[in-house]
């Protein structure tokens, strides 16, 4: 697939997934990171890691955390070439954009990142922080963008990424989060549904 | 022969056919004058009543009799060209052809209903079509229309004046006049006055025709209410002294001389099966098995009735609604035999009737294991969600306006709209605007669309003008005059499409179009918004 609108989701599912978040820091790349390992390894009962790197500057700077989940055991933490790379920033599309192949899926912040035509099997975009500033709340973009990711890249369940979403945040933001979730969460189902919609040759309504 | 003997008299049994002939004074009359003379076997199942002109027999009327129990209605006048009036028998025809597709609709069969025309000298074919119409009739069986008593029962909680005046508490009223300031009946140019309603009301005047008058004038619309200090909600308080006064024996100003009315307490009928939703075009799913059900209300009844007249589409409202449900992949149940849902009974002074069909509707909803009604009709709403259960027949499941639905919808993300090259006015529904407080709910939907632009009229959201008709009732100049001025408001904004939400906001106002002196300067295309949006709208 040499698209950067790939049809299918499924081709890139495997029972391993290697995954990048990158942003700046401050963006909440790395609790973003931490909710998918968490949810993957305590909830769906998976093997995952997480590895971060910061840049020389943390808040504002390039930022990344580095997922792997899998049914067997990981033996080594960092990740050769992402099935899901997620950016919220255009530096971080420009530091791991070149990783990705054919079966990758490219995941970014509509408003913030402008990729080239990519190599990956499919794209999804989202206004995550667009959509996070409407709830009044810019700081839950990188909730947002893991409820896109969630309902887009089936790589944990729902169920498990809202469970752990809520008890990774702040106490007392854990319905705000939920909801910031959900949006995300709701914007990549209807995603997934029109694009299946245009397979089949329908746009409209009428 | 006699001719006006009673249907219920004792001597026919109850499964008696009851067929009604309306008979023309003049041709078929002298034929069946000769069949009388010459002592021939007309069938005994057939009434006759005689008319001046067969043109004289409205729609209205054809289905009365329907409705007051007959199984088959013969109009019976002159052969065409031979018409004393002139055009009575085209005229007969064409209403024959609109009440015969009611019948169709209402699952009665059209065949029920039969024009035919005779010469003076043609005796035998007349009795001919009697007894071939009295086979066909009998082939039909007895209809499933059962009558309904038309007047009220003198009790049924609140029933009298003071009662009412109590409930709603009319007696706070501060006599500030801020309801009579802002009353579009008012401001149209007629002497009226909700509060001087009211005071004659609470001074025991209620029953004078003047006051009687009023009653039935008020469009329930609402204004007064919002604007009242002292909350006194005078639609209800309207809507309850209609019941008071039908109680009575006193009747409403029923538009289209209470064909609306008719057609509703017909439907009360239990082994009625309507049929208006074989209409639907192709390409609509449906599952019947389905948790969500969409229910559509009268627009295909509306469209058959003024059809010649208004030629106007409101079933396309549900069409189009069904079809952005598949969109958003709702795949909706459809009551078989779906009724009214009574709103304007109720807003008419009848409540026995309205609650007949609320029964009848929750009833047949909750068995097919409905958790969500979804409505496009304001009226159907707000029947569901608040009259039903504030009248004591309580609902089992949500009430949904498809206009919620469809914000929640997009709101997820994902979907567009096609430009639409059209700039934008919107005529608020009473129903939801005013009475549920929400005017936000159409905008922000309106707001989403790609348009060339959109201009309120000068009043709008809680001060929209009325329609300028409320349930059927009250037509006359001073609503056509309230039409014409929201029409000219709408005209001012500049704008060449009126956005509507409800089918009979279309229908009055596309109804005061037709006024030959101003049409050209109040004309306007008029489209429902769920049309609008079902026809734009795309996967991004
Ligand atoms: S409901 Fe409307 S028409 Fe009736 S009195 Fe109030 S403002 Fe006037
Ligand atoms: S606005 Fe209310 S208080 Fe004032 S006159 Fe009208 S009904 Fe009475
Ligand atoms: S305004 Fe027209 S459509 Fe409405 S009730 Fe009057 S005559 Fe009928």
């Amino acid at each position: 697939m040499t698209t950067k609108h790939g049809n299918s989701v499924k081709a890139a599912v495997a029972v391993r997934k290697e995954i990048i978040i990158t942003g700046f820091g401050g963006q909440g790349i790395v609790l973003a990171g931490q909710i998918v390992g968490k949810a993957a390894g305590l909830r769906d009962r998976k093997q995952s890691t997480l590895t971060q790197s910061y840049g020389p500057e943390a808040r504002g700077g390039a930022c990344s955390a580095q997922v792997i989940i899998s049914d067997q055991a990981i033996h080594y933490p960092y990740v050769r070439k992402p099935d899901i790379l997620i950016c919220m920033s255009q530096g971080g599309f420009e530091k791991y954009g070149g990783l990705l192949g054919e079966n990758s899926i490219l995941i970014v912040d509509q408003d913030l990142v402008n990729p080239p035509e990519a190599r990956c099997a499919a794209f999804f975009s989202i206004p995550a922080t667009r959509l996070a500033e409407e709830m009044g709340r810019k700081m839950m973009a990188n909730i947002v963008m893991l409820g896109f990711f969630t309902a887009v890249a089936g790589a944990i369940s729902t169920e498990a990424a809202r469970q752990t979403v809520t008890e990774s945040v702040p106490k007392g933001t854990e319905e705000l989060n939920l909801a910031a979730f959900n949006k995300g969460y709701d914007y990549g189902a209807a995603v997934l549904k029109g694009r299946q919609k245009k397979a089949e040759g329908k746009k409209g309504a009428l | 022969m006699t001719f006006t003997r009673d249907f219920d008299e004792t001597s026919r049994g109850m499964d008696e056919l009851k067929i009604v002939l309306f008979v023309c004074n003049w041709g078929p009359h002298a034929a069946l004058q000769t069949l009388q003379d010459q002592d021939r076997d007309i069938p005994h199942q057939v009434r006759m009543i005689r008319i001046p002109c067969t043109g004289r027999i409205s729609k209205t009327l054809l289905f009365k009799a329907f409705e007051r129990g007959a199984d088959g209605v013969a109009l019976i006048g002159c052969t065409p060209g031979t018409c004393r009036y002139g055009a009575g028998t085209y005229t007969a025809e064409r209403n024959v052809e609109g009440a015969r597709g009611i019948l169709d609709l209402l699952g009665l069969g059209k065949d029920r209903l039969r024009l035919a025309t005779f010469l003076p000298e043609e005796a035998s074919p007349l009795l001919d079509f009697l007894n071939d119409f009295t086979d066909q009739v009998r082939g039909m069986g007895k209809s499933p229309v059962t009558p309904v008593p038309l007047k009220q029962p003198a009790h049924d909680g609140r029933r009298n004046t003071a009662e009412v005046l109590k409930a709603h508490d009319v007696y706070a009223c501060q006599d500030c006049g801020k309801c009579s300031s802002a009353c579009p009946m008012a401001l149209s140019g007629r002497p009226y006055s909700p509060r001087a309603i009211a005071n004659s009301i609470i001074a025991g005047s209620g029953n004078t025709p003047a006051v009687v008058n009023d009653v039935w004038s008020c469009l329930t619309c609402g204004i007064c209410y919002d604007r009242c200090p002292s909350a006194v909600d005078f639609p209800a308080f309207i809507r309850e002294m209609r019941c008071v006064q039908k109680a009575s024996g006193k009747s409403g100003h029923e538009a289209h001389e209470g064909f609306f009315q008719s057609l509703m307490r017909a439907m009360t009928s239990p082994d009625l099966r309507t049929q208006h939703w074989k209409c639907l075009p192709e390409g609509i799913r449906t599952d019947q098995q389905s948790k969500t059900l969409f229910f559509g209300g009268c627009a295909p009844y509306f469209d058959e009735f003024f059809r010649r007249h208004l030629d106007v589409h409101t079933s396309d409202i549900l069409a189009d609604s069904l079809r952005l449900l598949n969109f958003f992949d709702v795949t909706p149940a459809l009551l078989p035999g779906e009724r009214c849902c009574g709103h304007d009974l109720l807003w008419s002074g009848d409540r026995e009737n309205f609650l007949r069909l609320a029964r009848l509707n929750v009833e047949a909803i909750e068995k097919m294991g409905i958790e969500e009604v979804v409505t496009a009709c304001p009226e159907c709403y707000r029947s569901f969600a608040r009259d039903y259960p504030e009248n004591g027949v309580p609902v089992n499941f949500r009430v949904t306006h498809i206009f919620d639905l469809a914000e929640k919808e997009i709101d997820k993300g994902a979907v567009g709209f096609e430009a639409l090259d059209r700039s934008l006015t919107f005529q608020d529904p009473c129903r939801l605007s005013r009475m549920e407080g929400r005017a936000d709910l159409p905008r922000k939907l309106i707001d989403r669309l790609r348009v060339k632009g959109f201009r309120e009229m000068q009043d709008r959201g809680v001060s929209a003008l009325c329609c300028g008709n409320c349930a059927w009732t009250g037509c006359d100049g001073y609503t056509k005059a309230l039409q014409v001025k929201r029409l000219r408001q709408a005209r001012a904004t500049g704008s060449d499409l009126l956005v509507t939400a409800c089918p009979k906001c279309q229908i009055h106002l596309r109804c005061a179009m037709e006024d030959p002196l101003l049409g050209k300067e109040i004309g306007m295309d008029l489209m429902d918004l769920t049309s609008v949006i079902a026809r734009t709208i795309r996967w991004e």
